[in-house]
């Protein structure tokens, strides 16, 4: 999944953090999957974009969805 | 389900059946793919064309005797099409000299050929290309035989020993001056492992099979003149290919007859109908051949007869460019890979099962059933992608659940007292209908989900105006009203597993109120009874209305022509077509028949679920109908009204008629959006609790929360296309104020949330001004992301 990192400027509101950059597990159907995403550092809560939503993660999903 | 079963149904569709001129054609020259080429102007595609099917193309091209012509559909609607002479103008530019191809070994077995003639030349090319050595002997000094009597009458000398230089090029020996007889045979024999006999005159009578060409059992075999017993070139040609294979055959030992019944010239199960082909005439030629544009316009002619029934009627398998032999194939692939992608998902769910096809093939094939079992399949193998029917599995949900579902009988006389006093009970037929009251349910009225969803003002008037009219006529039968959903998504969807839940929830009310018979007023629900609830009696509410009586309204005669749009669901029922038209001529509008209406109704986009599964299909169907006819539509399903008002094509329920509410053509016309269409089930089922059975509802429906919502248009048209509902997005926004788990954009200010509801999770993005939350952006994915 793409790079998320145009997105920087949003903070995790309840932590006052800047985002940051890690692994982060997803999973869909029988898809296990490890993806670098913007996510507070304190309280995990993981940053995905409407761009990365509507698109590759979506065409992951109907990928999944046809296995 | 029964794939072998299935994969019959796709060897009985005749999409690929030949053309009439192609079978009788006694090599199956591809015309379609002759005339495609020349319409092209590509000649040399097309003299390929020729030269696969036709040895010595060259020749023959120019001096075929064409039987195809006679048997071609365009005979009496402006003349066959002159494929003779596309013929010649094809050898005279598309001509291309073969390449030399590097000699196989001969090692298979050896033949000769007796007579050097048409058909035993080309029983010598086609077994030598099969890697025999073959021998021909001719008892002249020339190869040819009768092609030299076209000498000068179609064919120069020097293109006539150019081809038949061919043959002592590909290093087949001949033996000139060299006349065998009868008596010869045995000889031969000792010799060769089959014989062919081309020559025009034996000195024997001699028992050829039909099919074989062969003597008895014996390795001879003839062709030529003397087994077509005429003198068609394109017989003698076509009698020296299959001797040829009967020759291979044999010496190989193989079947001699199987695959083979439909050689030379056969019956084509395509019936090709001219019904509605205009005539046109043939082309003429202004010189001895044919110009590239004369061919060109003549090719044109060509109908390219094929069956394409179905795929001309739906633009669901336009969309896919399937037909239901493919279709069927791919369905059956699908069905049984293991791993690997099942790339026709997609296509088995856009199909709206409107049941069309079947109603246009000549030899009944539908997919509508294929499809059903299809999709049933696969929700039980658990391959049933989950996004495509979510939503609306979702909203059945809705519409099973409290905030719908409500079963009253008739108010009862006791209750109503009130309203028994004059002038009510004498201007009002709903209280003299109540006054009447038997307490036996005979009636249950159930508009459906999705009618009292998108024409919720509605019910309540035809409640009352049900029970005035029923029981002014039918004093015993009381009636009742009944909310909630058929289960027709579930239908669609395959779910067979909530399929029971549905229906038995409708028997079982149905027993329980004695059971009445359902006034139903939406197809779907019509198509739904039928097929899991033929136990219950049930009648279409246009039927009331047609013989019980409109309520009041204006009716004026000389109203505008509408065009109906016939609901595809309950096309096979020719009373409900009836009553539409019939209300709609009583209240003066003039009806304009469409092509594909009754029972070869256009479905809406709506059915299957394809509206949800795949909207740019559903799209297809709306265009489709939209450009029928300029004129407005009228509809009796509240989805196809949906549908078409969505796709910007001006259409009425036929209750907006009845009940006088056909706009102005000027003002936009509007469907309530997917959460709108939730919220008037819910404010219906108040409604109707609070006006009619006077009952306050004591539960609570609606969450209060203390934020306002501010839903821009391009929001709510956003919302729309993703599904997504206003109550999703007042929980993510309820969550994000209580738990502060959000982001927030410090240089604009705005805040985004997520929560994760049942299998999907949605985002917002929003301002927030105080206790006001304007929506900036909706999405949503179904993928868990693991927070830790
Ligand atoms: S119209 Fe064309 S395809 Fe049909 S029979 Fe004639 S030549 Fe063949
Ligand atoms: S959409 Fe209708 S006409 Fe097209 S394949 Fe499906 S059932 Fe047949
Ligand atoms: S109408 Fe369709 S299914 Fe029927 S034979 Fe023709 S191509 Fe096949
Ligand atoms: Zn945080």
């Amino acid at each position: 999944m793409e790079n998320q990192t145009k997105e920087v400027k949003w903070l995790c509101d309840k932590c006052q953090e800047a985002l940051v950059l890690e692994k982060v597990k997803v999973r869909y159907l029988e898809g296990n999957f490890e993806v670098e995403l913007l996510k507070c550092p304190t309280c995990k809560m993981v940053f995905i974009s409407d761009d990365l939503a509507m698109g590759k993660m979506l065409e992951v999903e109907k990928g999944l969805e046809d296995k | 389900m029964d794939l072998d079963a299935m994969l019959e149904i796709s060897n009985q569709c005749i999409h690929s059946e030949p053309p009439v001129c192609v079978a009788s054609c006694p090599v199956h020259m591809d015309i379609l793919g002759l005339v495609s080429a020349i319409e092209q102007k590509d000649f040399a595609k097309a003299y390929k064309v020729m030269e696969s099917k036709v040895p010595f193309a060259r020749l023959v091209g120019k001096i075929c005797d064409h039987p195809c012509e006679k048997s071609c559909v365009r005979q009496s609607i402006g003349g066959s099409i002159r494929i003779n002479e596309l013929e010649k103008l094809v050898v005279a530019l598309g001509y291309v000299p073969p390449k030399k191809a590097f000699p196989l070994p001969k090692n298979k077995g050896k033949v000769a050929i007796i007579g050097g003639g048409l058909s035993g030349c080309v029983a010598a090319l086609e077994l030598d290309k099969k890697g025999y050595a073959v021998t021909i002997f001719e008892k002249s000094t020339r190869l040819g035989g009768s092609l030299w009597g076209y000498e000068g009458k179609g064919l120069e000398k020097e293109i006539l020993e150019e081809e038949l230089s061919i043959i002592l090029q590909k290093g087949i020996k001949v033996q000139y001056q060299t006349e065998v007889l009868s008596t010869d045979l045995e000889e031969y024999f000792k010799t060769y492992d089959a014989i062919y006999l081309g020559s025009a005159k034996w000195n024997q009578e001699l028992n050829v099979d039909s099919q074989t060409f062969q003597v008895e059992k014996s390795p001879l075999f003839v062709g030529g003149k003397l087994q077509v017993k005429n003198s068609s070139i394109i017989h003698s040609l076509s009698s020296g290919k299959r001797a040829a294979v009967s020759i291979d055959r044999f010496i190989s030992k193989t079947s001699m007859l199987a695959s083979r019944e439909r050689e030379g010239v056969f019956q084509t199960k395509l019936d090709f109908k001219i019904d509605k082909v205009a005539t046109l005439q043939s082309v003429e030629k202004s010189a001895t051949v044919y110009s590239e544009d004369e061919a060109c316009l003549e090719a044109s002619r060509c109908l390219k007869c094929q069956c394409n029934e179905c795929f001309n009627a739906c633009v669901h398998m336009q969309r896919f460019n399937v037909t239901p032999d493919s279709y069927i194939r791919s369905i059956n692939h699908n069905e049984r890979i293991i791993l690997g992608t099942h790339h026709a998902n997609k296509m088995i769910n856009a199909c709206t099962q409107c049941g069309l096809c079947k109603e246009v093939c000549p030899v009944d094939i539908g997919m509508k059933e294929i499809i059903h079992a299809t999709r049933e399949s696969m929700v039980l193998k658990g391959k049933m992608p989950p996004s495509a029917h979510d939503f609306a599995l979702k909203d059945m949900q809705f519409s099973h659940s409290d905030y719908f579902s409500l079963v009253r009988k008739q108010p009862s006389k006791e209750a109503s007292k009130e309203l028994f006093y004059y002038p009510v009970i004498a201007f009002s037929a709903y209280a003299r209908g109540l006054y009447k009251g038997s307490g036996k349910t005979g009636y249950l009225f159930y508009p459906g989900c999705q009618l009292s969803a998108t024409h919720t003002d509605y019910i309540g008037e035809i409640y009352k105006h049900l029970v005035g009219v029923i029981k002014n006529k039918d004093a015993d039968n009381d009636v009742g009203l009944y909310l909630g959903c058929c289960g027709a998504p579930a239908d669609w969807a395959g779910r067979l597993d909530l399929m029971p839940q549905s229906v038995a929830k409708i028997q079982q009310t149905w027993q329980e109120m004695g059971e009445p018979t359902f006034i139903l007023a939406c197809s779907s629900c019509t198509a739904t009874f039928e097929k899991y609830l033929p136990m219950i009696k049930t009648i279409s509410l246009w039927e009331v209305f047609d013989t019980y009586g409109l309520p009041e309204v204006d009716i004026k005669k000389g109203k505008r022509e509408l065009c109906i749009h016939d609901a595809c669901a309950t096309r096979h029922n020719e009373k409900l077509h009836e009553n539409i038209r019939s209300i709609a001529k009583t209240l003066g509008y003039t009806i304009q028949e469409l092509e594909f209406s009754k029972e070869k109704a256009k479905c809406c986009g709506y059915g299957g679920l394809v509206a949800y599964a795949n909207p740019e299909q559903a799209c297809d169907f709306v265009k489709d109908r939209r450009q029928e006819s300029e004129n407005d539509v009228l509809v009796y399903c509240a989805m196809c009204k949906d549908m078409l008002v969505k796709g910007e094509k001006r259409a009425y329920h036929i209750l907006d008629l009845i009940y006088g509410n056909e706009q102005n053509p000027n003002t936009l016309q509007k469907m309530p959006t997917l959460s709108e269409r939730q919220n008037n089930r819910k404010r219906l089922k108040q409604t109707l609790l609070k006006e009619i059975w006077k009952e306050e509802e004591t539960m609570d429906t609606d969450t209060q929360y203390d934020f306002t919502l501010h839903l821009p248009e391009q929001i709510v048209a956003l919302m729309e296309k993703r599904f997504i509902l206003a109550s999703d997005v007042q929980k993510v926004i309820d969550n994000a104020l209580k738990t502060k788990e959000r982001f927030y954009n410090p240089k604009t200010s705005d805040y985004l949330a997520r929560l994760r509801i049942q299998n999907v999770t949605y985002w917002v993005k929003y301002e927030e001004e105080g206790l006001n939350i304007t929506v900036k952006d909706v999405y949503s994915h179904r993928m868990e992301v693991v927070e830790n």
